[in-house]
């Protein structure tokens, strides 16, 4: 069979590329190893998570929060089998909609194990045995990426963890340990935490989420620590982790460089992913890696040094994001179509969901300060908003950067409920080079949440903020 | 840079003005809007007011007569701080000048200038901008030409009155009344990398300037869909104008651009005989040659006031046309004759136009209703002859007026002629001098018409036109003979121009042009 385009990997890059290249009037073929599409966003990352997010959400706030909103709850437990399973009916019902998605646009699924034959064949390995070669044109590599893991972390999937594992667990943790209290350690460590679990982050870096901005991870550990009781470590570099059977010892290196051991029922390793490329043979196409497992493509168009051969989403550089390697999907469908597309990195959003929701878009302060633009900060905190007090949600804060003298904005860094939807408004303004004069000059529905990025718009033109 | 300051247009049916007092001397430091000088028309005395700041440059002296227009001196523009003055006065033309060409940017001083729509004639009380040449938040120079001002008889252009950072407050197409603020100029405000340097002052500040400058960097910005749109078609975004806020590139922007082939944008100065039969030009360019495609272009105020009047005389009039054919013989042998002692004797030259001119105002006083407006229910008949000589400009068509036809002389006509047509390629016709014409001669023949039918100048009740002189062959006494023959037309008002008028007009014209000698002896 010979296709106009093949894809591997069906995450959302993979199947979000294959349909955008169906819609152009390609003939697309997606290969995907599992039995299910959707990768590891919808089977193991975004959509599972944030299931189990919700669930334990709720369930905190029924236990914690209810009682100040003049709800009784006598009797409340955790219903984990149930949890999991309906976790896992989303899932199912997300899978479902991306196969009839393949299908609606006329796309060939092939399930097996995808590698190279050369930079034309790609050779389909199935479950049953079997082997199946298709041609293709054009090769799209979304293949993704895995949990990183060193081996003295012992990684067994019964106590020592990834997330992957650590969203299928059938009993809420008396207590875990938490190494790498980056997004995934965050998000996971917030839910566990929720139902009850004792959790304690160990976390390499000086702070948590320390790729944002550093406001943001400084009130998202204060909230953790406020409302979840977690415990944190920083500077603190593991050097062995040992199921003990009944328990988990994590022995690491502490600031000082003396010892410190950590013991706790489970230990979830979120130290970071790597790009998945292990057995697609890319020698076989001509292609190689570079020291940090990445494909190396051009800038804007993603081809690869196989001119027919293109990859995006994690196995290439940038951040690991889903809504990262869908653009990119997009992308390389309208290149291969002939289109000219572009995508601004700096505009793609990053997200926590921890609760409150961490959510950012463009410059950091630090990065600001480390390239010596002259800007000015605004900033509002939820507990001035009406909404959020009425809401009882009032952590946290929406920071606007802009440039000093154009009023530019640069960078927006939001902690708060529904951060993660809020950032939309500050990246739509950004693709339009927005002034923070001009956010604080739109009209923003009230009583909203939304209304605190007006609020530190104003702040930011003028220090000019009305209800702080 | 020195500017040039001439004679402004004073009133109507005034040419001339003579220098009655310099106020300052040559090589004085004069300041913006300081009176320099004071003139005289036979009507009244007016006051100079410098144009620029910078020292003066006198050209013409006290006792001058000067026409309309006429350089009456320089200003070389510089800075008139006193402290430089003192130090190094000479100094200052040439190199503060380039000084300022490329940090034009003074320390900011905070005063903000208003840009009011200039008086630009009797009788006009709105305009419309049809052009910016800066966007907000540019750096403009003081008398840098900023915007271009339509009405429904001429163009003009608008120069800064300050230095400073523009921001527009009046879009393109808006139509303004006289002295209404359409801009303003934040005077001397600096440029990014100069207020880059002194950002870290009070938070107050930047905010404050927020109004003037805030919409600069995004100049030019493509949205994402219109970055797309202009990645595929091949343009630069920077040769794209953004309609949206602060000159950002909309998707219907990027959609309506075209790939510019050259860079030729443009060209300020086109030639004269070429343009007339194009549109007006706008402000995209060609298409490149290996493009198939259609453009769109807006049109101008000029061209949509053309287009209006045109349709409304082609609907309100009774407009119908008479040919005859002019035997250019006796006239070819006269320009043959004496075309260099006229020029000799008069500095212009002697061409078609004065004979057509002065053929006509003489027909036009013997058939007084050709020389007649409707008004209404009434007839105006007008005493005197002017004549509208329809002229191709950079921006279109424009007819200046020949007044008082009737009493000049051919040197007379010829000269008026010449400097009509050389105001108007220059786009610097006055109100006044485009106004009120009686009768108008258009020549197609010079773009190589053969025949035409041109239509009436309203409210005037007729038109003549001529075409090209073609050798053909005509019976003369029996005899066919070679004659270089031009047709003639003229379009008339049936409503009042019977046509016994009209064609015993176009006859008489015939017989005059013929027999010249007819002119001299009022025969």
């Amino acid at each position: 069979m010979k296709y106009d385009v093949i894809v591997i990997g069906s995450g959302p890059g993979g199947y979000v590329a294959a349909i955008r290249a169906s819609q152009l009037g390609m003939k697309t073929a997606i290969i995907e190893k599992y039995n299910e599409l959707g990768g590891t966003c919808l089977n193991v990352g975004c959509i599972p998570s944030k299931a189990l997010l919700d669930s334990s959400e709720h369930f905190h706030n029924a236990a914690h929060r209810f009682a100040e909103h003049g709800i009784d709850i006598d009797t409340l437990k955790v219903n984990m089998p149930q949890m999991i399973q309906r976790k896992s009916k989303v899932v199912d019902r997300m899978n479902k909609g991306v196969s009839f998605l393949m299908k609606k646009n006329k796309i060939d699924v092939f399930n097996g194990f995808g590698s190279f034959v050369n930079k034309t064949t790609v050779k389909i390995a199935k479950d049953d045995g079997s082997e199946e070669q298709i041609e293709g044109d054009k090769v799209i590599i979304a293949t993704g990426s895995k949990p990183t893991l060193f081996p003295f972390m012992n990684h067994d999937k019964k106590r020592v963890l990834t997330s992957t594992e650590a969203l299928s667990l059938t009993e809420v943790p008396k207590s875990m340990i938490v190494i790498g209290a980056g997004v995934i350690g965050a998000e996971l460590g917030s839910v566990y935490a929720r139902l009850g679990t004792e959790v304690t982050f160990v976390e390499f870096a000086e702070s948590m989420i320390p790729t944002m901005d550093s406001s943001m991870g400084k009130e998202l550990l204060r909230t953790l620590k406020k409302n979840l009781k977690v415990k944190a470590n920083f500077s603190t570099k593991v050097t062995k982790v040992e199921n003990k059977g009944k328990e988990v010892e994590v022995t690491a290196e502490d600031k000082k460089g003396e010892i410190v051991t950590f013991t706790a029922e489970y230990c979830l390793l979120s130290i970071g992913r790597r790009p998945y490329t292990d057995k697609l043979n890319l020698e076989a196409a001509g292609l190689k890696t570079d020291d940090r497992g990445r494909i190396s493509v051009d800038e804007h168009t993603l081809q690869t040094e196989v001119p027919n051969i293109y990859a995006i989403g994690d196995v290439i550089r940038g951040a690991m994001l889903a809504h990262k390697a869908e653009e990119e999907g997009v992308l390389v469908a309208e290149i291969i179509a002939g289109e000219k597309p572009h995508i601004n990195y700096n505009l793609i959003p990053g997200v926590v969901y921890t609760w409150p929701e961490v959510a950012s878009v463009g410059q950091t302060e630090e990065q600001l300060k480390s390239a010596g633009v002259a800007y000015k900060m605004g900033s509002f905190p939820f507990k001035a908003l009406g909404r959020a007090a009425a809401s009882g949600d009032d952590d946290g804060l929406v920071k606007i950067l802009a440039d000093k003298t154009t009023d530019e904005i640069l960078g927006v860094h939001i902690i708060g409920a529904r951060a993660a939807d809020m950032i939309a408004e500050a990246v739509t303004a950004m693709e339009f080079r927005a002034s923070a004069e001009d956010i604080a000059r739109i009209s923003h529905a009230h009583p909203t949440y939304m209304e605190a990025v007006k609020e530190a718009a104003l702040a930011a033109t003028g220090n000019r903020s009305i209800h702080s | 840079m020195a500017i040039e300051m001439k004679v402004p247009s004073v009133g109507e049916s005034v040419t001339e003005v003579t220098i009655a007092t310099w106020v300052k001397k040559d090589g004085d430091t004069v300041k913006m809007d300081e009176i320099i000088c004071e003139l005289e028309s036979d009507k009244a005395t007016f006051e100079l007011p410098s144009e620029a700041s910078g020292t003066l440059r006198i050209v013409a002296n006290e006792g001058e007569t000067l026409e309309i227009g006429a350089l009456i001196c320089n200003i070389e523009e510089g800075e008139v701080k006193t402290e430089e003055k003192v130090e190094k006065p000479k100094e200052l033309p040439s190199e503060k000048s380039d000084d300022k060409k490329e940090e034009p940017a003074l320390s900011p001083s905070g005063e903000v200038e208003s840009v009011l729509i200039p008086s630009v004639g009797e009788s006009i009380t709105e305009v419309t901008i049809s052009q910016w040449m800066k966007k907000t938040g540019d750096i403009v120079k003081m008398d840098e030409i900023i915007c271009e001002l339509e009405s429904d008889k001429a163009t003009f252009e608008l120069p800064s009155p300050k230095a400073g950072v523009l921001t527009i407050l009046e879009e393109e197409g808006a139509v303004v009344e006289i002295n209404v603020k359409i801009a303003t100029i934040a005077v001397g405000a600096s440029s990014n990398s100069e207020t880059k340097k002194e950002a870290s002052k009070s938070s107050e500040e930047p905010a404050a300037k927020l109004a003037n400058s805030s919409d600069s960097y995004a100049a030019n910005h493509p949205s994402p869909a219109a970055a797309k749109i202009l990645q595929e078609k091949g343009i630069d975004p920077k040769n794209v104008d953004g309609t949206g806020v602060g000159g950002r590139i909309t998707k219907e922007d990027a959609q309506n651009a075209t790939r510019v082939s050259d860079i030729s944008v443009k060209p300020r100065e086109p030639e004269p005989q070429k343009v007339d039969t194009k549109p007006i030009s706008g402000s995209t360019t060609s298409i490149s040659s290996d493009e198939r495609g259609s453009r769109r272009e807006k049109m101008s105020g000029l061209r949509k006031t053309i287009a209006r009047r045109l349709v409304a005389v082609k609907n309100e009039t009774a407009m119908l046309t008479t040919f005859n054919e002019v035997d250019m013989k006796p006239i070819m042998d006269i320009r043959k004759a004496y075309k260099d002692k006229f020029k000799e004797t008069h500095g212009v030259g002697l061409g078609f136009m004065s004979f057509f001119t002065k053929a006509c105002a003489i027909a036009l006083q013997e058939f007084p209703t050709i020389n007649s407006y409707i008004d209404g229910d009434e007839i105006i008949f007008n005493d005197f002859i002017d004549i509208s000589i329809a002229v191709s400009a950079p921006k279109g068509l424009v007819v200046p007026v020949i007044r008082d036809a009737q009493k000049l002389d051919f040197a007379g006509i010829e000269s008026e002629v010449v400097r009509l047509a050389t105001k108007a390629r220059d786009n610097k016709l006055t109100i006044p001098e485009m106004t009120g014409g009686t009768f108008t001669i258009t020549n197609g023949g010079i773009f190589g018409s053969m025949l035409s039918t041109p239509i009436i100048n309203a409210p005037q009740s007729a038109i003549l036109g001529m075409h090209n002189i073609v050798e053909r062959p005509v019976a003369i006494n029996g005899q066919v003979e070679i004659r270089p023959i031009m047709y003639v037309a003229l379009s008339y008002d049936h409503r009042t121009i019977d046509g016994k008028q009209s064609v015993s007009f176009l006859v008489r014209l015939k017989q005059l042009l013929e027999d010249p000698m007819r002119m001299l002896l009022s025969v």
